[in-house]
Parts: structure tokens; C-alpha cells; sequence
């Protein structure tokens, strides 16, 4: 007896929502693209979303400044001088605090912000698996980050160089080392809001008063020059600061360690993203919402 | 009774001076404040610096301990304005951790569970509101700042005798002043942007925020702009200037750097550029604007209804 088109439609949801087979795989990809949207609304267009903008603009509006205002120095006169000016903004400013914070903004909130709201209940009493949100909220606080970071990070040095160097800009940037240069502060900054941002979520999952948590990871990257060679690997801007393409120097108290090569430096923090949000899985299913205290 | 015969009926009790109503906020508050057991455990770690402080006067003085122990009295740091600032730099960093755990839900909660009508339907001000929430920072802030840090003056002068005592008595009044400017800074902030997000948490890390992006940005103009004026963009940078304004101990003149400039007569000229710290009415200024920045919102936040669009 052969089975009508109907009936096999019928038995479809069964199987998605269950998440077996193929079909279970195709519907969790449009639930996280679905959470993807609504929360990429959220992460652009949210009332929290102006102090991201404010953080993000920051390093902009501090080089702008810098090319409108040149000091009399030879730092900002020669070319090999000025990226090293820039390796220390995008090190000191740019990585270490506004990337910093602005992931510890967008990723906490993605589900305390949700406790906060008291609207974490709509998605855990819609048919999604509690692994696609973890998902779907995940990258959307990735793309967000991102997409505001990794624009704030190419403008500054294309403002810093354009405005105080513009012919020598041009050429190194067209045809010398500069685009190269510029692409790996990109993929830094992206690393960054990617190791960054794993770690806030679970934080943000774990703790109900996540600002300890966060002051303490504040604390140890930026007590990282001090730490020996065996401790510096447990830190995510290690192993960002062995990809900068201009290293530089961490002052004369700094324990020297050799920095992760490249081909695992970059492994590792996708290794460690994929565990933690792994974990951030695992604790969601279990999670019960208390909005008492908020 | 049926419910219609339940008629107002005034309050018959002895009515509360009107000077301390507000007091009523701070004693239900912190109550709450030390049910926390990361509160009551970050109080607490507060009083290990002030203990080290009282150890090393107590050294200073006894003789025997300074002979058991084989150290220099040379060795031992001097007990001045010097001493009680670094005293001020570390108790008011502690400070601030102990303000960001605090202070947060005292106003947040009040606006997000739309309690604040509660508050204001009786014979409580506006400003005796905001008043009583900054009772409640001020007390926990007191503790930890200018009471130990009394403490140890006179401990140090009943030590050294009334001569000390005489030649440094301006730094009691150092302590005071320093501790009061910073915990109402703190808390017209922290009260503030509490009004402002309405969420502890959030307000929280926003707090962080205000103290930490600014300093690290205040690092870099400083470095660029080979200027110390860049300064006056971070708080806790300006509240270190005051103090040491306080103590006597401000100078503007911070070090110099050398630059390098190349023009048409020398390839490489070396000049230093000194680098001078903003002036002391620049400090006061930007503490004062913070603080008025903070009243304006707190005064437009604070209100028993809201008008939502």
C-alpha cells in the first residue's frame, strides 16, 4: 500500500521538531536564521544599541581628531612610525577595552538582557530547541559585533593614514604591505568578538550578577604581560596579540613568552568558542527562568 | 465590616520631623544591602588595606616590633599627606567596586516595578527620595573611606604625640573632604544612570563603562597628543588630580618626554616637551559638571508618573 504525498507531508513536522534526519537539521537552520533576524533587529535598532555605536565611534572620532590635529612629532610623519602608532591604539583602545566591553554588552545581554526584559519566556515557550537559540542569539550578537568593530577598526586606520600621510597612504596601501596589514587587524578584531563573545555568553548564562565575572576577565587581560608563559595561553588576547602584524613592546615589566603561531592561535579560539558554546548549550536546556530580583 | 463603611481614617501616631523622613529609605535598604553575601564579602575585603595602614603606624612606633622584625625604621614608608593619599587612591578604587555592586538596584527597582508613586504618594520629596538612596551610598562609602582613614590619623597621632598631631592636622580635614567629594560623585553617577537604564545589571556594567573606556581612552590622547590633558576625559584620572590638590601634593609638571622632529636645518632634532597635568580648577570643574550632569537627570528621571509614547 503506497502512502499519499499527504500523509508523508504530515509526518514531516514530527520529524523537524524532533531534530532527526535531514529534516531536522533544515528546520533548525530556519529557526536560527528566524532568531537571527529578530535579534539582529534588537542588536541595531535597540534602545542598548546607542552605547554600542558610542563605544564603536570612539577610536574613529579619537583619529579623526588626531589627522585634523597632527602633533609636531616625527611618529606622525613617517610611515614605518605611523602604523606603530596605530598597533598601539588598535592594542591599547581598540582591543583591549572597546572590544572588550562592547562585547560584554552585546553578548550578556543577549539572554540576561532577555531576563531583564522578562521576555525570555516567549522563546522558551515557542517549539525551538534551546541549542537554536543559543545559536541564533549567538550569531547574532557575532554579526552585530562584527560588522561595528571590524568597520570602526578599518576606518580609524584608513582616516589615521589617509588624513596625515595621503600620498603615502595610497601606495601602501594599494601596493605595499598596508592592505594586508589593514585585513589583519580586521580578522583580529573578528577573532576578538568571536572569542569574546563566547566567553561573555556564558557568563551571561552562568551568573546572575555577571559584572563580577566580567571585572575579573578584565582584570586578567589586562594583567597579561605580567602572567608566566603557561597562564598567558588561558586568555583570548594571547593569542590576538600574536596576530597583530605589528607586535609591540608590553613594557619592562612584561614575562617574555613566544607568541602562537598563526595556524594554531586561530584553531584554538574557534576550538574554545565551539566548546563554550557547547556548554552554553548544555546549561540552557536545564535553565528555568526566575525573573524575581531582576 | 462591609466595605463601605471602611472610611479614611488619618494617621493618629507622633508624625516624623520632616528633616528625617529621608532616613527611612537608607534604614529599610541596608537591611537588603547586606543580605548579599558578595556585598557583604566585597565589604569586608574593603578592610584588609586599612588593617596593612594601622600595621605599618603601629611599626613606625613600636620599637620592639621594628627590632623582632630586623627592619631599617628608615626603611619604613613615612606616615604623611603622601601616606593618607595612596590611602585614598586604594580605598576609593575599593570604593567604586563596592558602588557598582550597590548602588544599582536602589533606584532601578523602584522604576522598573513602577514603585516610585508609592514612594511619592506620601510625605516624601522628590529630592528627599534621591537623598535618602544617597544615604544609603554615602553610609556604605563612609565606612570604607573616611572613617577608617581617620582612624589611622588619630591612632598615628596618639602614637607621635600632639606635636605630629599640630603639624599635620589639615590632613583629617584632607581625608574628609577627599572621601566626601568622591562618594557623592559616585553616587549622584551611580544614582543617575540607575534612573537612566532602569536594569541592575545593565546598570552595572554601564558604570564600569563610564570609569573604564574613558581612562583607557584618556591613555591614548595622553600618549598621541604628548599632553596630560587628556586626562580631564577620565574621572578617576581628574579625582586623582583633586586629591592630590587635597593633600597638597598636586604638581602640574608630571615629566617630560623626548620627541624627535626632523626639519630643514638638523635630520633628527631632540627636544623634550614637559608634560603638565590640567590645572586644579580644570579637576574641580569636571567633577562639578559631572555632578550637575547627574542632578539634571536624576531630576528628570526621578518622577511619579511618565508620560510613554
Amino acid at each position: 500500500m503506497s502512502t499519499s504525498p499527504t500523509e508523508n507531508e504530515m509526518q514531516q513536522p514530527s520529524l523537524s521538531v524532533h531534530g532527526t534526519g535531514y529534516h531536522g537539521w533544515a528546520l533548525w537552520m530556519r529557526q536560527t536564521l528566524a532568531i537571527l533576524q529578530l535579534e539582529l533587529v534588537k542588536n541595531f535598532w535597540g534602545r542598548r544599541a546607542l552605547l554600542l555605536y558610542l563605544i564603536a565611534a570612539l577610536p574613529v572620532a579619537l583619529v579623526s581628531m588626531l589627522s585634523l590635529l597632527p602633533p609636531d612629532a616625527d611618529e606622525m610623519r613617517e610611515l614605518g612610525r605611523l602604523s606603530q602608532v596605530f598597533a598601539a591604539i588598535y592594542g591599547g583602545l581598540i582591543l583591549r577595552t572597546l572590544i572588550f566591553f562592547g562585547c560584554a554588552w552585546v553578548f550578556m545581554n543577549l539572554f540576561r538582557g532577555e531576563v531583564v526584559d522578562r521576555s525570555l519566556h516567549y522563546y522558551f515557550l515557542s517549539p525551538v530547541r534551546r541549542e537554536v537559540l543559543v545559536v541564533g542569539k549567538y550569531l547574532s550578537g557575532l554579526i552585530a559585533t562584527i560588522i561595528l568593530f571590524g568597520s570602526a577598526t578599518a576606518a580609524s586606520m584608513l582616516i589615521l593614514f589617509y588624513g596625515l600621510l595621503p600620498a603615502e597612504a595610497s601606495a601602501y596601501f594599494l601596493s605595499g604591505i598596508g592592505a594586508r596589514h589593514l585585513l589583519t587587524y580586521v580578522g583580529v578584531t573578528i577573532l576578538a568578538c568571536i572569542g569574546y563573545g563566547a566567553v561573555f555568553l556564558i557568563v551571561g548564562l552562568f551568573f546572575r550578577n555577571p559584572i563580577v565575572p566580567a571585572l575579573l576577565l578584565y582584570g586578567w587581560e589586562w594583567l597579561n604581560f605580567l602572567l608566566p608563559p603557561g597562564l598567558k595561553k588561558i586568555s583570548v588576547i594571547h593569542y590576538l596579540h600574536s596576530l597583530v602584524p605589528v607586535p609591540l613592546s608590553e613594557g619592562p615589566f612584561a614575562v617574555l613568552a613566544e607568541p602562537t603561531p598563526a595556524y594554531l592561535a586561530v584553531p584554538s579560539l574557534f576550538i574554545f568558542t565551539g566548546v563554550i558554546i557547547f556548554l552554553a548549550g548544555l546549561h540552557i536546556r536545564r535553565m528555568e527562568i526566575s525573573y524575581a530580583g531582576e | 465590616m462591609a466595605v463601605y463603611e471602611q472610611l479614611y481614617g488619618a494617621y493618629e501616631g507622633v508624625p516624623q520631623s520632616a528633616l528625617s523622613r529621608f532616613l527611612v529609605i537608607p534604614r529599610y535598604a541596608l537591611r537588603d544591602i547586606f543580605k548579599s553575601k558578595l556585598v557583604t564579602g566585597m565589604f569586608l575585603v574593603c578592610f584588609v588595606y586599612p588593617l596593612i595602614a594601622a600595621i605599618l603606624v603601629y611599626l613606625r612606633h613600636n620599637v620592639n616590633a621594628v627590632a623582632i622584625l630586623q627592619i631599617d625604621i628608615l626603611e619604613l614608608i613615612p606616615i604623611d599627606g603622601s601616606f593618607f593619599r595612596t590611602f585614598m587612591q586604594i580605598q576609593g578604587a575599593f570604593a567604586f567596586l563596592l558602588t557598582v555592586l550597590v548602588a544599582p538596584p536602589l533606584i532601578s527597582r523602584d522604576l522598573s516595578n513602577n514603585a516610585l508613586p508609592l514612594y511619592l504618594s506620601r510625605p516624601l520629596s522628590r529630592t528627599e527620595y534621591v537623598l535618602g538612596k544617597g544615604t544609603v551610598i554615602a553610609a556604605v562609602l563612609s565606612l570604607v573611606t573616611w572613617i577608617p582613614g581617620l582612624l589611622i590619623f588619630f591612632f598615628q597621632a596618639s602614637l607621635a604625640g600632639t606635636g605630629w598631631l599640630w603639624r599635620n592636622y589639615w590632613i583629617a580635614g584632607s581625608i574628609f573632604l577627599a572621601s566626601a567629594v568622591w562618594i557623592v560623585l559616585l553616587a549622584l553617577i551611580a544614582l543617575a544612570i540607575s534612573a537612566v537604564v532602569r536594569w541592575r545589571v545593565v546598570a552595572s556594567g554601564a558604570m564600569l563603562g563610564i570609569f573604564f573606556v574613558p581612562g583607557a581612552m584618556a591613555e591614548i590622547i595622553n600618549n598621541l597628543f604628548l599632553t596630560r590633558y587628556g586626562s580631564l576625559v577620565s574621572l578617576w584620572a581628574t579625582m586623582n588630580n583633586v586629591w592630590a590638590g587635597l593633600f597638597f601634593l598636586f604638581d602640574r609638571n608630571s615629566g617630560s618626554v623626548q620627541g624627535t622632529v626632523t626639519n630643514p636645518i638638523y635630520d633628527k632634532q631632540l627636544f623634550n616637551i614637559i608634560l603638565l597635568e590640567p590645572p586644579l580648577w580644570a579637576a574641580w570643574a569636571v567633577v562639578a559638571a559631572a555632578g550637575l550632569i547627574c542632578v539634571w537627570i536624576l531630576s528628570r528621571r526621578v518622577r511619579a508618573y511618565e508620560v510613554i509614547k
